[in-house]
């Protein structure tokens, strides 16, 4: 995976929809340089000052754009994904929610075979604070730069701790939405792997939440890795029932999979600082940057 | 919304499929079983259709072999209690005597981010703790009758049982497929004295972000009142056992907010998430579901603003609090605008908190 930076050509996918049209504004308002957006049929248009094209092979042939946010609807995100691949994208950052689990197997495989990356689905894109460069919608004004990477399952649980951590004097190296789906694109653990070559992170938080083995899996990677920078984390769903989705299709515990606290002992057992509210992870990210 | 069929509906499908099944009739109430019984050979079993785990222990599942004790079974199954889930019908089946029992499954693991076959050569328990448990990855294209035999002979079965056991998982393994099943399980798999296969359980559960695509189960489910109109609204909505109605802007701060709730020694009486954009039609709605809820006595509301403007927040509460009685609400609300949001409250019967904390607090004492 590849960090956009300042400058960056990127395309918004279905840049004629509802929320394609605003976070265009804002991501342009921000720093982004959303340099084209597709939306097939609507060729010719322009969109807060951005020209659209037809088909990503046009936008990408006009920009020379790698990176592409997706607004496209669960219904048809597949063949928009891979209509972007195809073209030549190497950073997808889908934000649709409620994509079928099967179409998003068939996105990560062809990622897989043409050596591009997908952040979500079902997440808010990722930040780069340094770059003033943002691949999504989440709220810039959480958001600071800095020297904590921030990896999070939720999309309104990262900006609370963005703004929790910015507030406590530090800042964000990178802040990125792993999804609220059964199936990332790119894994946290996946996200400890790229920052431990990112000299300005000094620490990184992992928001995780009930539902799968992801974080009992980064535990695991945590021990074997053996990667330098400290790991602060917060589980949501301590009191959540089971057999229920809360919200993200992910967040289900069945019989005693996926619960909080077998995530919380796994991550403890490795050495990650367990923080048990969203206001304890800026002490604790104190206390992780202390130790070093 | 989590879209487990019952176990009836699920041996539809396999039925579908030319998955073996014992006979069974569909009863709805005790007079249905009694009927049921005189069609079917005996002795059968009387299995109550709840969504809900551990229905066995929970006497839910009883094996009769005349008529009176069917009529009487089936009262006291109906009269149960599963997990909170009252059965509303009974499988009514032939009991199918057998030798052995195995496990098969094709399931989502999300870990490896791929479909896998599990199976093991001793079923009927829990597979969690099962030893010699075969779990190997499929493509997503499907497999091919050399990937069947190959678990089979894992499992060190002989013919003609190896035959058949392959012959069950590419059907199962089509039926997950193009059912878009997150899990597709026979637990047990039954291993008759003839050397037939027979599934005596079945569960499915539906990828239900894949129902645009299936409108097979667009009926599948009995919604409640509550969770019928969340679902309208387009909420993500668990109604819950507590009293402290809890509404928030995303899944991860809402769940979040009940685990502060938990904590503070209150108990919720939903989790409702608005979704990204909290506009303040939307907040009313959602502030109008909450309030109607009758085990609800409080309503504890957690945005965090971002790009949601405050005031719009604060208008949705002023407009419910416009439209009757509304039960007391407790809200921290931060992001653009907040101070203009507090102004705007100033007056209202609506408790406004600067952090979530200091707000769930206050909800749980109730003060």
């Amino acid at each position: 995976m590849m960090l956009p930076k300042k400058g960056d050509p990127v395309v918004v996918q279905n840049i004629t929809g509802r929320y394609g049209r605003i976070h265009t504004r804002m991501m342009l308002d921000y720093g982004t340089n959303v340099a084209a957006g597709a939306a097939p049929g609507k060729g010719g248009q322009a969109v807060e000052g951005v020209p659209v094209y037809n088909t990503m092979a046009e936008a990408v042939g006009k920009t020379g754009a790698k990176a592409s946010v997706v607004f496209v609807p669960a219904e048809f995100t597949y063949s928009a994904a891979q209509d972007a691949i195809t073209a030549g994208i190497k950073l997808l950052v889908v934000i649709t929610e409620r994509i079928p689990i099967r179409d998003e197997l068939k996105m990560l495989e062809l990622a897989r075979r043409n050596g591009a990356s997908i952040i979500g689905p079902n997440c808010p894109g990722l930040i780069v604070p340094s770059q003033r460069v943002k691949l999504g919608i989440m709220p810039v004004s959480a958001f600071a730069p800095g020297n904590v990477a921030l990896f999070s399952r939720s999309g309104t649980l990262m900006y609370e701790i963005a703004d929790q951590i910015t507030r406590a004097g530090f800042g964000q190296s990178v802040a990125l939405g792993i999804g609220g789906d059964p199936i990332n694109g790119t894994t946290a653990g996946e996200c400890l792997d790229f920052v431990e070559g990112m000299p300005e992170t000094e620490a990184v938080v992992v928001v995780g939440e009930i539902g799968g083995d992801a974080e009992e899996r980064l535990a695991r990677h945590v021990s074997k890795a053996g990667h330098t920078k400290p790991v602060v984390a917060y589980i949501a769903g301590r009191h959540a029932p089971k057999e229920k989705k809360m919200g993200h299709a992910g967040a289900i515990i069945y019989g005693n999979f996926g619960t909080a606290e077998s995530k919380i002992s796994a991550l403890k057992a490795a050495g990650v600082l367990v923080a048990m509210t969203p206001s304890e992870v800026p002490s604790l990210v104190s206390r992780a940057l202390g130790r070093r | 919304m989590a879209m487990r069929l019952f176990e009836y509906q699920a041996k539809e499908i396999f039925r579908a499929y030319a998955i073996p099944t014992p006979k069974s009739i569909l009863a709805h109430d005790a007079g249905g079983v009694a009927e049921a019984f005189k069609g079917l050979r005996h002795p059968v079993v009387l299995k109550a259709q709840v969504l809900a785990g551990g229905r066995g222990k929970a006497g839910g599942v009883v094996s009769v072999s005349d008529e009176a004790a069917a009529m009487k079974e089936a009262s006291r199954v109906f009269g149960l209690s599963i997990g909170g889930e009252k059965p509303a019908s009974i499988l009514v089946e032939e009991s199918y005597p057998h030798e052995a029992e195995l496990y098969l499954s094709v399931s989502l693991d999300r870990g490896e981010r791929s479909y896998v076959t599990i199976a093991t050569a001793a079923g009927g328990i829990d597979v969690e703790s099962m030893s010699g448990k075969v779990i190997r990855k499929m493509p997503l294209e499907g497999i091919d009758e050399k990937y069947a035999m190959a678990v089979a002979a894992e499992l060190e079965l002989a013919e003609p049982k190896a035959s058949r056991f392959a012959s069950i998982l590419l059907k199962l393994e089509k039926l997950s497929r193009e059912k878009e099943c997150e899990l597709a399980e026979i637990n047990p798999l039954a291993v008759g004295r003839d050397g037939e296969l027979v599934a005596l359980d079945a569960k499915v559960t539906v990828d239900d972000n894949a129902l645009f695509r299936h409108p097979e189960f667009a009926k599948l489910h009995p919604e409640d009142e509550f969770e019928g109109e969340a679902s309208r609204e387009g909420f993500a909505f668990v109604r819950l056992n507590g009293d402290i109605a809890v509404v928030g802007n995303g899944a991860g701060l809402v769940l979040s907010t009940l685990d502060l709730v938990g904590d503070a020694g209150g108990k919720a009486a939903c989790f409702l998430d608005l979704g990204g954009g909290a506009q303040q039609d939307r907040i009313e709605a959602a502030l109008k579901l909450a309030n109607r809820l009758p085990e609800c006595k409080r309503i504890l509301v957690n945005i965090y603003g971002g790009i949601t403007r405050s005031t719009e927040v604060a208008q949705g509460m002023l407009a419910t609090l416009a439209s009757g009685p509304v039960k007391p609400i407790y809200a921290r609300v931060s992001g653009a605008d907040e101070e203009a949001a507090k102004e705007m409250l100033k007056g209202a019967k609506v408790q406004l908190y600067r952090t979530a904390p200091e707000a769930v607090e206050a909800v749980v004492k109730g003060r």
